[in-house]
């Protein structure tokens, strides 16, 4: 009692509380509702922080471990490409990337507009070509997005200064591409460019990431996986400003590519396509119809032996430096390397050796006179005449020569390339019964027609080998309204057309090089190849060592009758000797014996002025030396003219860089 | 009783009984609440000088010696409540409403922007945020409405009444926009009402009437055409309920806040390898995310320690409740302590993401001069209330 009073004497009694204030019921409950209210609440927060710390912890750890590691892919540089002889045809040029990483720039709008529009100006790259790629990666704010490729010493160092004004941008070694011989063998080696969304998704599994460098086309895209080599990592850690607060440690070191050798020959790939510049300016010089036009072709030279590729020349061209750094539209657009102009300038991204294909014309003979002697429908010594004309069921078929007229054996027929001799075999065809199927397609088809080479090179036409079946099917009712029962049916013209190369027939120049290889090395069938061998980086502590890659297809055996590829071999080489031959006067006098056929094929083209007109197309396919062939060379001058116009005279180019001798004299030319 | 001084007995008598006085005094102070919160202020000033170690370069004992000049302006405060009888907000709750509405008042027409925002009042030496002074304030407002009402408790009016003065200032503090400190406004008054001992029908209705409230402005308003909060708010209110929705925007501060959390584990990762913290990855982590902040550093151990205190508090705070010498303590006391539990709950569940995000501080830890000092004030209350109580245990 005392304690209370004197308590109350300090603290004096409160005059308007009437009597004493006691806790109620009402209020211990609430006051208890309260009470476990409190308990509930420290309950959940500390299940959540148990649940939070203890449960997730490891995993919250390493998120916040990552939160400030920053990887990067550290690019290996790409393997060179060599041509047969070692000669380096494309290889790398250091230089410094400048790369943004998106989710370190700054948060705040305007201040990441200025950063960004101050960058376009030391770079020298327009603003809004970075934000619409940092728009591209917006899916991926942890992969760098490259902005530039080939950074000066000058811009390394404004950057570098200045990394406070430029958070988030970053500079990193960078390989570039390049090509000592420049436009050599674009369409061959192809070119590389970043990777892009959709080949990332296909590619993930085989270890591509974003930012990666990727061959797009040719040798480059082919052989991707020998020339990248192996990325590899390093890391950084950056606050969340995305600032480095380390150095770059490197974790995992990137293997170069290895180099890749083709059998590709640089002085023969140089000489064809000279060769095919020169058969160019020659169709044009000619004043044949149509030649004007002339501004396309390509050239095949391979060894007939085991189909590697001596030479892949396309015509026209364009310099795959173009891609290296910075790609800049403009340069594509005048290039033709784009979608927009690529017309214009005659599509120069065409590869015309393996992914064009044209009529072959009378280059196609050779295919008729064995499946015809094969089928027992022709003998090679028969005479049959040859004349201006050949009318059959009341079409006229016109020969190339319409003054001629006399008998013909098979040799003669195709050194003189008298199509009404083939007409007269191409009816012979039409006229076998229908229970074997076509035959003379079977043969070409045996011959690899109508279907891809195989050539490790990438996108190839496989061209269209026309049978009664195709017809049925491509015109029907549907397709063709007007006349689909008449164009659905084989009828005799398609067959007397088809034994001259004509029509509906479309091959590419590789085929057709396959072709007279079969002829020249005694009926095989090869496969046509460009990569010769794969082989590590020599380093420090060892040699370069092959790398095992798959082998090249071996030749296979088509069964042909030894006789009757005689017969044809006869013919081909008369076809260059002969007085009359189609190429004599180009071939005639060069001191290695060479044998082949010329092609006139007709064509159907608008030259760009909307009228479709038919221009010849000039071809020229052989081999040589002709008793043991070390090369076969197929060359086709789109508009060329005739065949010993244009194309034969760039052939021979070809073997004269190829043999080192010189051709003396040329007589005039009398070909198809 | 009368005394007085006739000889040197008697003098030394009375010497003997001041000092009993005053011991008697210091004896019937609560001395667990001062010891946890003094506890909880010093465990906050420990967990601040890590945090901020880094914050202000050359000078890591910026926000240390800040903080610490606010804790000695805020004992100062509790003494002084302490030493105040709560008869006075009582019979003065009138103007304690006026004032305090008049301050928030002059701090929308005058008070200085942050971040988009009208909460301060700039001194020159120190940027007054009358909104967390106010939440004390508040709580002795209403509760003098409510205790000068104690007879007509049950009437519809009295609940309708109370609830309208209450509104005037959530509304002005809702306006500035202080989202987070009107919804403590909020909890206050539905905390007073409750302990005061309004009718469990009036609690539900207002509960009913509250949830209503949140649905129309979340949910049925906005999709109207018709919206009451701003985008970020309305985010950053319905966002803990879908985290991965949107990890780069409003977000990003709840992941990397759970981050840290997580990192710390049981015993935390230290003040230097706090990485979340030091690289700045957490933001506001020595205001509104510290507590995230102060788990990366002191691991479920710390934080633990500084939940229980945080509990010891509230028991204590509740303990005053029930031994409240009249009503109005006793509500004065319960809105206090139930407005410090919903602070804790909202501002430690935002960093855990159990709650929306709102720009509460949390107690005692918080760097913040109004809010310590408010809150100590706030204990000052408390333990002028406790030393005044009916009965001694």
């Amino acid at each position: 009692m005392a304690k209370r009073n004197l308590s109350r004497r300090f603290l004096p009694p409160d005059p308007h509380v009437a009597e004493p204030y006691r806790l109620t019921p009402k209020l211990a409950l609430r006051v208890g509702i309260l009470g476990m209210l409190a308990l509930a609440v420290f309950a959940t927060l500390l299940l959540r922080l148990w649940s939070l710390q203890i449960l997730n912890g490891e995993q919250l750890l390493r998120a916040a471990q990552n939160n400030q590691r920053r990887d990067i892919r550290v690019q290996a540089p790409r393997g060179p490409i060599l041509d047969r002889n070692g000669n380096v045809l494309v290889t790398n040029v250091p230089g410094r990337a400048v790369q943004i990483w998106s989710s370190d720039l700054p948060k705040l709008r305007g201040v990441r507009l200025r950063e960004i529009r101050a960058l376009a100006r030391v770079l020298g790259v327009p603003a809004n070509q970075i934000g619409a790629a940092i728009r591209r990666h917006r899916h991926d704010p942890l992969t760098p997005i490259k902005i530039k490729n080939n950074a000066s010493r000058a811009q390394v160092f404004y950057l570098d200064e200045r990394a406070e004004d430029f958070r988030g941008v970053q500079i990193v070694p960078a390989y570039l591409r390049y090509y000592p011989y420049r436009e050599l063998g674009a369409h061959v080696l192809g070119y590389v460019s970043e990777i892009s969304k959709e080949q990332v998704q296909a590619l993930s599994s085989q270890g591509y990431r974003g930012g990666d460098t990727i061959g797009q086309t040719g040798i480059e895209s082919y052989y991707d996986k020998y020339l990248r080599g192996t990325a590899g990592l390093s890391q950084l850690r950056v606050d969340s400003l995305g600032r480095p607060i380390s150095l770059v440690v490197p974790k995992v070191p990137s293997h170069p590519g290895n180099a890749v050798r083709l059998t590709l020959d640089v002085k023969l790939q140089r000489a064809a396509e000279e060769a095919l510049r020169y058969g160019i300016d020659r169709a044009r010089n000619s004043g044949c119809y149509g030649c004007w036009n002339s501004n396309g072709g390509a050239i095949v030279a391979l060894d007939p032996r085991d189909g590697s590729i001596r030479a892949l020349a396309s015509f026209p061209t364009f310099r795959p430096s173009l891609y290296v750094g910075r790609v800049r539209q403009r340069a594509l657009d005048a290039a033709g390397l784009t979608a927009r102009t690529a017309q214009a300038m005659n599509y120069p991204a065409l590869d015309r050796g393996i992914n064009a294909a044209y009529p072959p014309g009378s280059t196609f003979k050779p295919v008729t006179a064995i499946a015809a002697m094969q089928e027992h429908i022709l003998q090679p010594f028969e005479s049959l005449a040859c004349t201006g004309s050949y009318k059959k069921n009341g079409q006229v078929f016109k020969n190339w020569d319409p003054f001629v007229n006399e008998a013909m054996t098979l040799p003669t027929a195709l050194a003189r390339s008298c199509d009404t001799y083939f007409y007269q075999v191409g009816y012979r065809f039409y006229g076998m019964p229908s229970d074997r199927g076509p035959r003379l397609q079977a043969w070409a088809s045996r011959f690899g027609f109508g279907q891809k080479t195989g050539i490790d090179l990438g996108s190839e036409r496989s061209g269209l080998l026309p049978t009664p079946d195709w017809r049925k099917k491509t015109y029907t009712k549907k397709t063709d309204p007007g006349h689909w029962q008449i164009d659905s049916l084989w009828k005799p013209g398609d067959s007397i057309q088809l034994a001259i190369g004509q029509k509906d027939l479309l091959v590419t120049p590789m085929q057709m090089a396959r072709f007279y290889a079969m002829v020249a090395n005694g009926g095989k069938l090869v496969t046509p190849h460009i990569l010769l061998d794969v082989e590590q980086p020599s380093s420090n502590h060892s040699p370069g060592r092959a790398v095992p890659t798959p082998p090249a297809a071996a030749p296979e055996p088509t069964n042909v009758d030894a006789q009757a590829l005689a017969v044809v071999r006869q013919g081909l080489y008369q076809a260059t000797h002969d007085t009359l031959g189609t190429s004599s006067s180009i071939f005639g006098s060069f001191p290695i014996s060479i044998s082949g056929k010329t092609g006139t094929a007709e064509k159907s083209i608008d030259p760009g002025d909307g009228i479709a007109r038919i221009f010849n197309q000039s071809w020229w396919c052989g081999y040589g030396p002709s008793d043991s062939p070390d090369l076969v060379v197929c060359a086709l001058i789109e508009n060329g003219g005739h065949g010993g116009d244009a194309a034969a005279p760039a052939a021979l180019k070809v073997f004269e860089a190829f043999f080192g001798k010189q051709a003396t004299v040329t007589g005039p030319i009398h070909s198809d | 009783m009368v005394d007085y001084v006739s000889n040197s007995r008697a003098a030394a008598r009375a010497r003997r009984r001041e000092a009993a006085e005053v011991a008697s005094l210091v004896r019937r102070l609560d001395w667990i609440l001062i010891g946890s919160v003094a506890a909880l202020v010093g465990y906050g000033l420990w967990a601040i000088a890590g945090i901020t170690q880094r914050d202000v370069t050359g000078d890591p004992r910026y926000y240390l010696t800040r903080q610490s000049v606010y804790v000695v302006i805020g004992v100062l405060g509790l003494l002084v409540a302490t030493l105040i009888d709560p008869d006075l907000y009582r019979t003065r709750w009138r103007l304690i409403f006026g004032g305090t509405a008049f301050v928030i008042l002059i701090v929308y027409f005058q008070g200085a922007a942050i971040r988009g925002s009208k909460r301060w009042l700039d001194l020159g030496f120190f940027r007054f945020q009358p909104s967390e002074f106010g939440k004390v304030l508040f709580v002795l407002a209403i509760a003098g409405f409510l205790a000068e009402r104690s007879r007509r408790l049950h009437e519809v009016r009295t609940t309708l009444t109370a609830l309208g003065l209450a509104s005037a200032p959530i509304f002005l503090v809702f306006l500035q926009p202080d989202f987070g400190t009107a919804l403590v406004y909020c909890a206050a008054v539905g905390a007073v009402l409750f302990v005061a001992g309004s009718p469990w029908t009036h609690i539900a209705a207002i509960g009913a009437g509250a949830v209503t409230l949140a649905v129309l402005v979340l949910g049925v308003l906005p999709a109207a055409g018709i919206p009451i909060l701003k985008g970020y708010q309305q985010q950053r209110f319905t966002s803990f309920l879908n985290p991965s929705q949107d990890p780069g925007g409003t977000t990003y501060n709840i992941t990397q806040s759970k981050n840290a959390i997580g990192a710390g584990q049981l015993r935390g990762r230290g003040v230097d390898n706090a990485t979340q913290t030091t690289l700045n990855f957490l933001p506001e982590h020595h205001t509104d995310f510290v507590f995230a902040s102060l788990a990366e550093e002191r691991g479920f151990v710390g934080a633990a320690f500084l939940l229980m205190l945080y509990l010891l508090v509230v028991w204590r705070g509740l303990r005053i409740v029930t031994l409240a010498r009249e009503q109005f303590s006793a509500i004065v006391a319960g809105g206090l302590v139930f407005a410090l539990l919903f602070q804790i709950f909202v501002n430690v569940g935002m960093t855990m993401g159990i709650a929306p995000i709102t720009g509460i501080p949390l107690p005692f830890v918080s760097v913040g001069g109004s809010s310590m000092i408010a809150n100590l004030i706030a204990i000052g209350i408390l333990l002028s209330i406790s030393v005044r109580a009916r009965v001694r245990r």
